[in-house]
């Protein structure tokens, strides 16, 4: 019991970084579950990709303008994911989506950002910018991560449907007459997951606790809805064991975290690969 | 039936970047006609079709079809738009034909999901209703897409292609479903390959080559094809 409690809940219960860390893993995996599941029913991980190294340009000028400050990281970072998630959405409204494109944009925005951060910064910024600090959130940062994913949430629960059927059949939709630019509003809830994941994960990271736990969600093949809910709580599970594997390991949480979501996922594979050879076996299926 | 079934194409061009896929397409497809669009590969059916539902930018020219502009359009793309793998069952894909009902915001009611049902069951899948669209054969899936072409109840539907790689079967039940919908008086445009059956069914024909060729009666029209 004793062993169990110094394991399990005595560093969150000492630490108070670990709490906050704790508190903006859980808030991140809310938004997270819903935006990576929809993120890959519409196949757009590459875009999610792309995005999360958007994010950094703007998010180094707001670094070099006012030191870490988890605001100016917000706003600068908020400012060039859009401006990119624009240029991206004009580039897919050219008739066939265009990879290199948009491999092109991830390269060219994640060297701007190194260099503008190399520039004036550290390697410790550097670092941080790249990697994350998830263990030195404070209490605005907190808030910021906090509202981010209540407006996602949101968001999410007013689009869903539209947002789903798009992605099974975008010309079903535009031929009932939804003509809102649901793409544009979803790359803009994307950016906004992204940026609020910045300051934990880092450009390199932030979009790892999106696709990860959504994609080990998706082996188990579930309906829409319920993959969503699979899919948050498996970022609840792989933040908390990142966070005590980082603890007790003295090893980097935002990689930590990442790396648990990723055996999460691979656990997914193999556990849904062998209940769908299994499971004839038991007859639980016609 | 619908009085605001007409389309009528004023010198339609459609351009994808410097490729012309459709020039200068002039005419209308009366209210109630059933009119099957044929032509080469890349002769421009299913821009034709885009260009009528309104889901692609026309060049030049105009498209005026009323239908369009109340919510009553059905459109039927090839199945390489539909992603078939999303987690879809069938009778949630059949009860989306009730989107006019109730929106973007709100579930099918239960009046609509009973509908639903029995459009399934018209089409043949009754059986198939709590399946997954992933595990259905391609002509189940054409089925459950007639099925939500049904619940539309639209005063046009375009069809690309409907009966491309589909068994004999389903081809008969999918091509009957089109016929009630004629004598119902909706609109049907429909993108054929298959010139026996556009010959027995179908009494008006446009024929394609970016530009149209003929458009008209289909003994009269379906002779451009061959030249």
């Amino acid at each position: 019991m004793t062993a169990a409690h110094s394991l399990l809940v005595a560093p969150f219960e000492t630490l108070g970084f670990m709490r906050s860390a704790l508190v903006a893993c859980l808030a991140l995996a809310l938004a997270n579950g819903a935006v990576g599941t929809l993120l890959l029913l519409r196949r757009m991980s590459l875009d999610g990709d792309v995005l999360g190294h958007a994010v950094m340009p703007g998010a180094a000028v707001g670094y070099l303008y006012a030191g870490p400050s988890p605001t100016w990281l917000t706003l600068g970072g908020l400012a060039s994911g859009l401006a990119v998630a624009a240029l991206a959405g004009a580039i897919t409204r050219r008739g066939a989506r265009d990879d290199a494109a948009l491999v092109a944009f991830y390269l060219v925005a994640l060297s701007l950002g190194v260099l503008l951060v190399a520039w004036r910064g550290s390697n410790v910024d550097l670092v941080r910018v790249l990697f994350g600090t998830v263990l030195a959130i404070d209490r605005q940062a907190l808030w910021q991560i906090a509202a981010a994913s209540s407006v996602i949430l949101l968001a999410v629960a007013a689009l869903y449907r539209p947002l789903a059927v798009e992605a099974f059949d975008p010309a079903f939709l535009r031929a009932v007459g939804a003509r809102a630019g649901y793409r544009a509003v979803f790359s803009m809830l994307v950016v906004l997951a992204l940026v609020a994941s910045f300051q934990a994960f880092g450009t390199l990271l932030a979009v790892g606790p999106m696709l990860l736990p959504a994609a080990a969600a998706r082996c188990w093949s579930l309906g829409a809805a319920a993959s969503i809910a699979l899919a948050t709580a498996f970022g609840l599970a792989s933040s908390v064991c990142g966070l005590l594997i980082s603890y007790h390991g003295n090893l980097p949480s935002g990689p930590a975290i990442v790396l648990s979501a990723g055996m999460l996922f691979g656990l997914s594979l193999l556990a849904a690969g062998a209940w769908r050879r299994l499971s004839p076996l038991f007859g639980s299926r016609p | 039936m619908n009085p605001d079934g007409g389309v009528q194409l004023g010198g339609v061009t459609v351009r994808y970047g410097r490729r012309t896929a459709l020039e200068g397409v002039h005419g209308s497809f009366a209210p109630g006609s059933l009119t099957a669009v044929v032509g080469a590969n890349g002769a421009g059916k299913s821009t034709l079709l885009m260009a009528v539902a309104g889901t692609v930018r026309l060049a030049h020219g105009a498209v005026a079809c009323p239908a369009r502009a109340q919510r009553r359009l059905a459109f039927l793309p090839q199945l390489a738009a539909i992603d078939r793998s999303f987690p879809l069952t069938v009778a949630e894909l059949v009860a989306l034909g009730g989107w006019r009902e109730f929106g973007a915001f709100r579930a099918p009611s239960p009046a609509l999901r009973a509908r639903a049902e029995e459009a399934a069951v018209t089409v043949g899948l009754a059986e198939r209703l709590r399946r997954r669209v992933s595990e259905l054969s391609e002509g189940e899936f054409r089925r459950a897409l007639f099925a939500r072409l049904i619940l539309q109840d639209a005063a046009v539907i375009l069809l690309d292609e409907p009966f491309a790689a589909v068994d004999t079967a389903t081809t008969v039940a999918l091509l009957d479903q089109l016929m009630q919908w004629h004598e119902e008086g909706r609109t049907v445009i429909a993108v054929l390959h298959d010139l026996a059956m556009v010959r027995t069914h179908f009494p008006e024909t446009l024929v394609l080559a970016r530009r149209c060729l003929a458009w008209g009666a289909t003994e009269a029209a379906l002779p451009a094809m061959a030249a």
